[in-house]
């Protein structure tokens, strides 16, 4: 992730700056308008993305309480020894946001990253070969779409049970048609282009073609897309764990420890919920910061 | 448009043929939902009969959509009543705190997107951002628990999460379900007014994640069209301001429509949500807990129920395009 991540804000610099003219700077200049702020999130996204990602791993090896340390103190305020405060059973909310974004995280990136590959691989082959798999896919697709995602992913999760992998699976499979649909268009699009023609004019087979040349002209629109999309299946992963259907109960999860913390909502004890739903802010807020950033960079309509 | 119309034929019979298949194949063995856990085998065989299961699972699907054909969505396990009926019960719940929620989306979010786009990156803009982003990012059960926090628990000025009315106050005699029109029909202003005060938490926390989305999209093709050519033109023509805006956001609206369709399905999801955590008696909460008693029939038709009404809004954004756009009329 970080390679590609650091490349690609390293070229979204000149081009925000830049706007669609031909002489960046002193064109940007008389309009007086400051960097667009597209610029500015994506780096934020991209900083705390990367915060999340050391705190999972420092996780690993220290948290300032034991995580499932039951029998502390019982609900105590945030304040010196425990940041966070405590719930109802004596846990470290800190220790426990903590550990929680392992859980949050790599559901998040794994689903992602799963119906990402499939979607794109299965897309393109749709997209350049075209015909007969068009028509069938997209319809399926269409069906698909019709299901709000949420209600989807709870019907399958309740029935497949509970567990990590269960939940990455369903919310890849839950997530694929989207990039399915997207690599499809963006192949689709480009296919007659004269790169694409000349590529094939040299001899190049197809598949590279379609894989070599086509795909990584599209990739751009796709990984700004994944990002959004990214910050949509760490919501559900969190509802899914507020509803109590994705993980075995007793894993630090941020939706799961939102839902225990509840009652104290209603008793006055804010911080047992309060803390995993910041947590999760962050994480979907910069998601969607990087995919924004990433729109903008790619999508040539957008870019001013 | 008539193709289009025809389109919800397949994909009904797919989301179908879909809820149909996760139900029956993952869900394991409803036997055991309806038998005794002592029950010898021939009591289960005879269970299974009753229950349509020991036939073959294609002519169970057939079974299956024959029953939905005639509108008969299954028996709950945990009710024992319809899953229709139930679920026809419950809807006005839902409908009432959804629509006052989209219409909360509809009505800030327009504006603000309006504003952001016409006072771009200065702080107005930023301002319209975060919000708008906050709505996308947060969770809509932790934006109704920090809600209830502020103005139930710190500021004591709303009500608590007792669902539709508050407790011991009876109900205005049902004629659409939608409590905000029956206690008027009643003439009953009082109890308007308490019906009122219980959805306003709920429906301010469902329309945030409404408003979001359309305030984002607003805000873009808001962009696009103050920068386009007949909006320079209506400047050198001198239009006054708000005339200006006014045109752009015509021309800007289309996409803002489409995001609005798409906003109803986040709303069923977010319905289920929302009513957990103000109790409220609507269908989300019917769903989630026939989740948690492995009640697949109940979950079923909620799944169902929801994607028509969806596939339906797809529909009405569809006609309302052809309504507002001439271009698309051809």
């Amino acid at each position: 992730m970080t390679p590609t991540t650091r490349s690609a804000a390293g070229v979204a610099e000149p081009s925000g700056s830049g706007g669609d003219t031909a002489t960046p700077g002193p064109v940007a200049k008389t309009r007086r308008r400051p960097p667009p702020a597209g610029a500015l999130g994506f780096r934020i996204g991209v900083g705390l993305l990367a915060g999340y990602l050391v705190v999972a791993i420092i996780s690993y090896f220290w948290t300032p309480f034991d995580p499932l340390g039951v029998g502390g103190d019982v609900l105590v305020k945030p304040g010196t020894p425990y940041l966070f405060g405590t719930d109802r059973l004596g846990e470290d909310v800190f220790s426990r946001t903590m550990v929680a974004t392992r859980y949050d995280l790599a559901i998040t990136v794994a689903s992602v990253g799963l119906a990402l590959v499939l979607g794109t691989i299965l897309g393109t082959i749709g997209g350049y070969y075209g015909k007969f798999w068009d028509g069938a896919i997209m319809r399926a697709i269409e069906t698909f779409n019709a299901f709000p995602t949420l209600l989807f992913a709870m019907l399958i999760v309740s029935a497949v049970g509970p567990g990590i992998l269960n939940i990455i699976v369903v919310l890849a499979f839950v997530g694929l048609p989207s990039y399915l649909r997207l690599a499809r268009a963006e192949v689709m699009s480009r296919k007659t282009w004269q790169f694409a023609e000349a590529a094939r004019m040299v001899g190049c087979r197809s598949w590279r073609v379609a894989f070599r040349h086509l795909l990584p002209n599209s990739i751009g629109p796709l990984l700004a897309f994944t990002a959004v999309n990214a910050a949509w299946v760490a919501l559900i992963t969190a509802s899914l764990g507020y509803l109590g259907i994705g993980l075995q109960p007793g894993v630090p999860e941020w939706g799961s420890m939102i839902a225990n913390g509840q009652d104290g909502i209603i008793t006055g004890q804010w911080w047992v919920s309060f803390f995993p739903g910041m947590a999760i802010l962050g994480m979907t807020g910069s998601l969607y910061l990087l995919g924004d950033g990433l729109g903008d960079r790619f999508d040539p309509r957008r870019r001013r | 448009m008539f193709t289009r119309l025809l389109w919800i034929v397949p994909v009904a019979a797919g989301v179908m043929t879909i809820t149909f298949f996760v139900g029956r194949v993952f869900s394991g063995d409803p036997t055991n939902l309806y038998a005794p856990p002592q029950a010898d085998a021939a009591l289960r065989a005879k269970v299974r009969a009753s229950l349509g299961l020991d036939k073959p699972l294609i002519n169970q699907y057939f079974t299956y959509l024959k029953d939905l054909l005639h509108g008969n969505l299954g028996t709950s396990f945990t009710t024992g009543r319809g899953v229709g009926s139930d679920l026809l019960e419950r809807m006005p719940a839902t409908l009432e705190l959804g629509t006052i929620a989209l219409a909360l989306g509809i009505v800030i979010g327009i504006p603000l997107g309006v504003v952001a786009a016409v006072k771009r990156d200065r702080w107005p803009d930023f301002m319209v951002r975060v919000f708008s982003l906050g709505g996308m990012a947060l969770p809509a059960f932790w934006v109704g628990l920090i809600l209830l926090w502020l103005f139930f628990v710190s500021w004591g000025i709303l009500p608590g999460p007792v669902g539709r009315l508050p407790v011991n106050v009876p109900g205005p005699p049902t004629v659409t379900g939608f409590l905000l029109v029956d206690s008027l029909l009643a003439g009953n202003l009082s109890l308007w007014w308490q019906a009122a005060r219980q959805l306003i938490l709920p429906s301010l926390t469902l329309g945030y994640g409404a408003l979001g989305p359309i305030a984002r999209v607003t805000r873009a093709s808001m962009v696009d069209a103050l920068e386009s050519e007949y909006v320079r033109t209506a400047v050198a023509m001198g239009h006054r301001r708000p005339t200006i805006w006014w045109y752009a956001l015509r021309n800007a609206l289309l996409p803002v429509l489409t995001m609005i369709g798409t906003t109803v399905g986040y709303l069923f999801s977010g319905a289920v949500l929302v009513e957990a955590v103000f109790g409220w008696p609507g269908v989300g909460a019917y769903a989630l807990q026939a989740i948690q008693n492995s009640d697949f029939a109940a979950l079923q038709g909620f799944v169902l129920y929801a994607a028509v009404l969806f596939v339906v809004c797809y529909l009405i954004v569809d006609l309302l395009y052809l309504a507002i756009d001439p271009r698309t009329r051809a």
